[in-house]
């Protein structure tokens, strides 16, 4: 079943000099038990596109999408409380950054106490507080943390990354969301942390059935642990299918150019040849070239490009570039 | 044999912690740790926080001083006196850019004042350089009369690479410098890193928790953990035939 239905998201900033387009009518689909990953630069829209999602934006961020489902309900023509309602029951987010998940003046056990909804509990009042401990300590076991006492009383700032980063998984899986947006959960931490941290993310994946939207603009951590697969650029969504199909044959220019970036997947590079890199930099919001945002530094660039692509479709594979790298045009 | 760049022979730092009110406890942040770095060459450092990375940088920068343990500079030992010195011949970059540029300042005054203050080259001779080294890193002329806020990520990158390298160093230091850089931006400096080092020979002391790039670019790397130096060698070797646990999880955990 398709959970998340989103076509044609547009996320516009209100400026003194008008409306400034930060994400450019994106699709977005995820369905019961996916694991999708989105990927992009710096700056490309992808925390946008989960804050508008969970509906935090504020009131300077004009909205505006053809169609916004969830589960098969069109969440449109419901008010905004009764979207919000929903979506705070169905999804959670993690945060990029980790002040908006975690409290830093309140010690663990309060936050992960206040994290786990009314609804999880059986108990009558009088028998709450004892099961709202009880629930945090197994959530706490749940992401691997044995030793409960030890970081109960402590704050967010007397412990490693790593745990910080473990306790904000155990608070968003309190409510049991069927959606949980990781945006970029692991970034600021070691190797040997991620990849525990992404063990993790899949077993709740594999139990529970929880889909998972990873955001991060590592190619790498994103190809090795999600199935399918959306890139940005600029706020445009330049390519989305099969994480494995991309990789293999990517059809956009941007897509070839982050995968030929990276020596990981470039086993006949010889160490210490130049890796493949786009001339120039990105664009800032207030110079987005006219069309394909990626023009000035597409190396395939002709001039059609001033005209946006929209977004075309090879079975399960979707594209939005005049010009596509592998075979010819539909 | 060439002598090296940079060779440590058996470094040893410790720290005193204060324990309860009497107790002192003895924290070994380095044990032991012998390397060699050679012209033209680069030797990637990797562990995690509380391996001693930090604590081997601030060593070789001089800002500590060992306990025992030698660091030779051409095979020259250097002592913490040394440290003005020697400041031009090793350079540091840091991880964020933006955070080491001064948002007051023009880059090319900036570069200007790194020049007055250790060279002693004349006003026509520093502009040349300013201009030389800017050019050398991509950017253009103009580019000395703006602010850092002017510049993007990537510029900026370049432009904290502009301050390194203008005093001609034979070894840079990269702390965890390319690890939060976008992959087209990192792609990017990486090439200018490589083609650097074939043309000047300039030698790389790679300080990072990632694996990622080391294989790609170090030619021998070392993994730290504990304070103790556990592979060392040629990079392929490391990688394709680790001798500790450690090692080989942290190997597995960059693959996985
Ligand atoms: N509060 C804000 N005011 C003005 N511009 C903003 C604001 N928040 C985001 N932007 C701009 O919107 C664009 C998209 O930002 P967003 O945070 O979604 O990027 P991102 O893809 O998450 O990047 P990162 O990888 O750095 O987290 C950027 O150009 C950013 O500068
Ligand atoms: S539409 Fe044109 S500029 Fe954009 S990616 Fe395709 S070829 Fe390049
Ligand atoms: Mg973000």
């Amino acid at each position: 079943m398709i959970l998340l239905d989103i076509k044609n998201m547009t996320i516009e900033l209100e400026t003194p000099e008008g409306l400034i387009r930060a994400v450019d009518r994106i699709n977005l689909t995820i369905r019961e038990g996916e694991i999708r990953g989105l990927v992009g630069e710096s700056g490309s829209g992808k925390s946008l596109i989960a804050k508008a999602i969970v509906g935090v934006l504020n009131k300077r961020w004009h909205i505006t999408a053809d169609r916004f489902s969830w589960a098969g309900q069109d969440l449109l023509r419901l008010s905004y409380e009764e979207q919000r309602k929903i979506i705070g029951r169905d999804i959670a987010m993690i945060y990029q950054e980790p002040s908006r998940s975690m409290d830093p003046t309140a010690p663990i056990l309060e936050q992960l106490i206040e994290s786990i909804p009314d609804s999880e509990l059986e108990s009558s009042w009088w028998g709450r507080p004892f099961e709202r401990r009880k629930k945090a300590i197994a959530l706490l076991h749940k992401v691997g943390i044995r030793d409960h006492q030890a970081i109960f009383n402590s704050y967010p700032y007397q412990l490693p990354e790593g745990v910080c980063q473990k306790i904000m998984i155990a608070m968003a899986i309190a409510k049991k969301p069927k959606l949980l947006i990781a945006d970029e959960p692991t970034t600021a931490l070691e190797s040997t942390t991620q990849a525990q941290l992404f063990r993790l993310l899949a077993s709740f994946n594999q139990l529970k059935g929880m889909s998972i939207l990873l955001i991060s603009h590592e190619l790498e951590t994103v190809a090795r642990n999600t199935q399918t697969l959306s890139v940005l650029y600029c706020g445009q969504l330049v390519e989305a299918g099969e994480t494995a199909t991309i990789l293999k044959s990517p059809l956009h220019p941007y897509t070839d150019a982050l995968i030929k970036s990276v020596p990981e997947f470039q086993p006949e590079l010889i160490s210490k040849q130049p890796l493949y890199a786009l001339h120039g930099s990105i664009p800032t919001l207030q110079h987005l070239p006219i069309g394909c945002r990626l023009g000035p530094r597409c190396p395939n660039a002709r001039k059609e490009c001033v005209k946006t692509p929209v977004l075309e479709r090879l079975q399960n594979h979707y594209f939005s570039c005049h010009f596509p790298l592998q075979g010819k045009k539909l | 044999m060439t002598t090296p760049l940079l060779e440590i022979r058996q470094l040893y730092k410790s720290y005193q912690k204060a324990q309860g009110i009497f107790g002192r406890k003895t924290i070994q942040a380095l044990s032991d740790i012998s390397f060699s770095l050679y012209p033209g060459q680069t030797l990637a450092i990797v562990g995690e926080t509380g391996s001693g990375k930090s604590t081997l940088a601030k060593l070789l920068v001089g800002i500590e001083k060992p306990d025992s343990g030698e660091i030779l500079l051409e095979g020259q030992a250097v002592t913490i006196s040394d440290y003005k010195k020697y400041n031009h011949v090793i350079r540091y970059i840091f991880q964020d850019p933006a955070r080491s540029l001064n948002p007051h300042q023009k880059v090319g005054q900036m570069l200007d004042d790194v020049l007055r203050y250790s060279t002693q080259l004349n006003e026509e001779q520093r502009q040349d350089k300013i201009h030389q080294t800017l050019q050398q890193l991509g950017l253009m002329e103009e580019h000395a009369d703006y602010y850092p806020h002017m510049f993007s990520g990537g510029q900026l990158q370049r432009v904290a690479l502009a301050r390194a390298l203008i005093m001609d160093p034979k070894l840079l230091i990269l702390d965890e410098a390319l690890t939060a850089l976008d992959p087209s931006l990192r792609a990017q400096i990486v090439n200018l890193l490589l083609e650097l080092q074939k043309s000047t020979g300039l030698s790389y002391l790679l300080i990072t928790n990632h694996l990622r790039l080391v294989r790609h670019i170090s030619d021998h790397m070392l993994v730290l953990h504990q304070g103790k130096a556990l592979d060392y060698g040629q990079t392929n070797e490391v990688f394709s035939n680790p001798q500790h646990d450690y090692s080989r999880k942290l190997i597995k955990s960059a693959q996985s």
